[in-house]
């Protein structure tokens, strides 16, 4: 099979290759500790490391009027001292041990992450138990943290022309749903939440029974899980709330958001009103994606970017969220463009690709290429701890990662124009523009 | 807390050191090196080929010339045009990429292993018979200048390194912008890149590295083939000279009207790649800037809430590339930003590192060496990096042992030798000029220029104490 395949990718650009078995998934081991924590551990041993993940079931979605931007506050306020250990004892003690953390925030999720020597991970879980069983509440470094997470937003968002206008689209795309609110909060939430607000929502979200530990590397999992129980496992459960989100009503018309800023360079971003991670059209539309702006042969870019000239930069993404969200086209243009004429482009082609003007070659290119990337990222712990964790809370389960090579085999030409037609409607876009112009000095 | 810390000073004994994997090297008639590590774990095959020069090449006033011809390998080469040639590479679910550094320009990607032979093929056009089409220039070079323009508008912090490398070096290549500015782009011709490459690119400059699931005597046998008779560059790649060293402050404030906030960067002259105390160098730069818990995040971040990051680090070439240190704040706040990081520099050069810093700093760059160096393509440009700089492997197997050898005399040598005085430093202020020129002028003598203007450099400002 082998000299068949290579042969056949040499002769055409666009070959299909053969889907390969994820091996592994016989090397995981799902476990719910007695404190209802998820631990799940895959062990793999090519280098002596460890990448935990700690996914807490907590984002934007979970946060009301009050508590805008909280869940991403967490994602800093978790590093920042315990009843047991000073502010910074935790980075003191996982760096002197040989790891390192970071974290992040999604509309759906909070996950901690640390990379470290197998060496170290009884002292990695010790750090980890203590910070969620005894965060502190210590209203000075409340305060610190407000300033950080400040500078956070004004380099993310007020300097940065593309951050502030996905920001207001995003405002504008949603009317109920709490996606409509930026993750880091806006500025006056930043400079509002109390004491009170924050332990509430420490005590509502970071229950233990609503966190799951992904541990992928160099640890035999009987060990691991000896030791999650020996320090994980005595936190107390308690009762989450009922998370009740309104539902967004059906979009009637396309939204137009417009700023304004001094800028040299353009930019367009449509956001379409798309599917929760769990629909079955997701291998559909992740590929739709790939085919649209990935790589230099891709639809979009060949279009605007080399032949057309329009635009600096095109991409795309589908946020593949817990409920319906938005599927992202966006570009840059060049100073001397307008945006408006980049649209009126950049329409005509969404417009032939939804009447189902798509080759079987552009499929199996978006496929191979999609392909690519996933090998490359389970090549690493780091990424094997991400692709768990997210199948497991966003997609429903981390078997699914497994199967995900067979699920872009299984996408036809016509299920990949039935997305294409349900997706690029108009009337469930929200557009944002932004033309180039340097304002006149005062 | 006494199980972390009982174990602390075992544990970076306990860390396993890294082995580099058995490969091999040969070198072809025409001069063109092969590196070949067999790892056949994972189904693919990660591959570099390093040409030496780079920017070294540009001449001057054609900053970005290096950087377009690297673009261009990749847009036409061979049989195949621009699209035919994304189109193979992508529809076998690979990938190819051509940039260029100060030194040299690199081409790296990753191909599915059944693919060794389209890879080879694909790899020998690029370098040996690439089309150079003038259309194919004017679109990339049209799009490099708008690129920096965007970036300008989203993202100016991520210019700062440009800025202080002009401020620092001036004229010597290390003060040149890799991608070029927009005056520089703009006066790059056709003629230009074909005389670049007819100088700066041929087998005595190249060394190609693949690592991964590979057939090493086949990929041999193809590469001898492909390039074994591929011309010379007319010369080897020149020696770079050892860049400037300018006493005193310089201060360069770049005016970006809108922003809400000061992003500085303030570089000296700092060690090159054979700079022997490497390891000592690593864990001093760790504990001032290099982790979070650094003095600089510490002072900046964790304690005064000023800023959401603040870093330092070396870059380092064939001779002495910069130190630096970067890091924001509120535009109101910037002076107090700058003076707790010069006083965080002053604390570190007067009070040196404590010996329980100093093993946390050991256990913690032991610890995570091992991450970098886990894929092939990991290992390919670990390669890559010894075969420029000529480091051999103990560059990499002797960097645990160096770690766990380093003594608190060596830490306060560096830290003396290297760090720089606070009051030798060249520094660059983006943000509203009109809030901050009164606060740049405390830091010494003040060129001024806007975000907008199509340069990294504005003019050689004249050294002050």
């Amino acid at each position: 099979m082998r000299g068949f395949a290579s042969l056949l990718s040499s002769l055409a650009p666009a070959a299909v290759l053969k889907p390969r078995h994820v091996a592994g998934r016989d090397s995981v081991t799902h476990t719910t500790l007695a404190s209802g924590m998820q631990l799940i551990v895959w062990a793999q041993r090519d280098i002596p490391s460890i990448a935990l993940y700690n996914w807490v079931r907590v984002g934007s979605r979970n946060e009301t009027p009050g508590s805008r931007g909280l869940a991403h506050f967490f994602e800093h306020m978790m590093f920042n001292g315990t009843h047991v250990r000073a502010p910074g004892e935790f980075d003191r003690l996982m760096e002197s041990n040989g790891g390192s953390s970071n974290a992040y925030t999604s509309e759906d999720v909070t996950v901690y992450q640390d990379w470290l020597p197998s060496a170290a991970l009884e002292s990695v879980l010790a750090l980890e138990a203590d910070r969620i069983e005894n965060l502190a509440f210590v209203p000075e470094i409340i305060e610190r943290e407000r300033g950080v997470v400040q500078s956070e937003r004004r380099l993310r968002v007020e300097d940065s022309a593309a951050g502030a206008l996905s920001e207001a689209v995003q405002e504008a795309a949603f009317i109920a749903h709490p996606y409509r609110v930026p993750i880091i909060g806006w500025p006056a939430d930043i400079a509002g939440w109390t004491l009170a607000d924050l332990q509430g929502f420490f005590n509502s979200w970071y229950a233990p029974n609503n966190q799951t530990l992904v541990l992928v590397g160099d640890v035999e999992p009987d060990a691991a899980l000896q030791l999650a129980q020996r320090y994980l496992e005595p936190i107390a459960r308690r009762a989450t709330p009922a998370l009740e989100l309104p539902e967004e009503p059906e979009q009637l018309g396309e939204r137009r958001v417009r700023i304004e800023r001094s800028v040299q360079t353009g930019l367009l971003q449509y956001a379409y009103k798309a599917p929760a991670a769990t629909d079955a059209r997701a291998p559909a539309l992740q590929l739709l994606s790939t085919l649209l702006t990935e790589g230099n042969a891709s639809r979009l870019h060949r279009l605007l970017v080399e032949e057309r000239q329009l635009a600096i930069d095109v991409g795309s993404v589908w946020n593949e969220g817990m409920d319906p969200g938005l599927f992202w086209i966006y570009a840059a243009t060049p100073e001397e463009v307008s945006v408006h004429e980049v649209e009126q482009v950049l329409d005509a082609e969404l417009a032939r690709i939804a009447s189902g003007a798509i080759a079987q070659q552009e499929l199996d290119r978006a496929r191979n290429v999609r392909a690519a990337s996933f090998w490359k990222k389970l090549a690493t712990i780091d990424g094997k701890a991400q692709l768990i964790g997210e199948y497991e809370l966003i997609h429903g389960d981390w078997r699914r990662m497994f199967e995900i090579p067979e699920g872009w085999e299984s996408v036809s030409l016509s299920k990949l124009k039935d997305t294409a037609h349900a997706l690029l409607e108009s009337s469930r876009r929200t557009v944002g523009t932004l033309e180039a112009g340097i304002a006149d000095e005062p | 807390m006494s199980i972390a810390t009982a174990r602390r000073s075992r544990l970076a004994d306990q860390i396993p050191l890294v082995r580099v994997p058995p490969h091999q090297r040969i070198v072809l008639a025409n001069g063109v090196a092969v590196v070949v590590m067999p790892r056949p774990e994972i189904p693919l095959i990660a591959f570099s080929a390093i040409l030496r020069g780079g920017v070294m090449g540009d001449p001057p006033g054609k900053t970005g010339l290096a950087s377009l011809t690297a673009g261009l390998l990749e847009r036409g080469a061979g049989a195949r045009d621009f699209l035919a040639f994304a189109q193979t590479v992508e529809g076998a679910g690979g990938s190819f990429l051509a940039a260029a550094g100060h030194e040299a320009i690199s081409v790296g990607g990753q191909f599915l292993s059944h693919d060794q032979d389209l890879l080879l093929s694909l790899l020998a056009d690029a370098l040996t018979t690439p089309r150079f089409e003038p259309a194919e220039l004017e679109l990339l070079r049209a799009r490099q200048i708008e690129q920096i323009k965007a970036l300008k508008d989203s993202d100016p912090s991520e210019l700062l390194p440009s800025y202080g490398r002009a401020l620092l070096f001036g004229e010597h290549l290390y003060g040149r912008s890799v991608i070029g500015s927009e005056a520089s782009l703009a006066r790059i011709t056709h003629a230009d890149v074909v005389s670049y490459a007819a100088r700066e690119i041929g087998a005595n400059r190249l060394t190609l590295i693949f690592v991964g699931d590979l057939d090493a005597s086949a990929l041999i046998d193809s590469a001898t083939r492909l390039f074994g008779t591929w011309r010379r560059a007319p010369s080897p790649a020149l020696p770079v000279p050892e860049p400037p060293l300018l006493p005193g402050r310089r201060v360069l404030l770049v005016d970006a009207p809108d922003s809400t906030q000061a992003y500085f960067w303030i570089g000296s002259r700092g060690v090159d790649k054979q700079f022997p105390q490497r390891a000592a160098l690593d864990i001093a730069n760790t504990l001032f800037g290099g982790r979070f818990t650094s003095m600089l995040n510490s002072e900046l971040r964790m304690k005064s809430g000023l800023s959401y990051d603040a870093k330092s680090g070396f870059a380092r070439g064939s001779k002495s590339g910069e130190f630096s240190i970067r890091s924001y704040a509120e535009t109101d706040k910037a002076v107090q930003a700058i003076d707790l990081t010069l006083g965080t520099l002053a604390h570190l050069k007067r009070q040196g590192v404590t010996r329980e810093q100093l093993e946390s700093s050991q256990t913690y760059l032991l610890g995570q060496f091992p991450l970098g160096l886990e894929t092939s393509a990991d290992w390919a440009a670990a390669l890559g990096e010894i075969e420029l700089y000529h480091l051999g492997l103990p560059y990499i197997e002797g960097y645990g042992p160096a770690l766990r050898q380093v003594r608190l005399a060596d830490a306060a040598r560096v830290i003396r030798q290297v760090f720089p005085d606070p009051d030798d430093i060249a520094m660059v202020l983006i943000g509203d000029a009109a809030r901050l020129r009164e606060a740049a002028r405390r830091y010494g003598t003040v060129a001024e220029m806007k975000l907008t203007d199509p340069e990294f450099f504005w003019q050689v400002v004249v050294p002050a104490r």
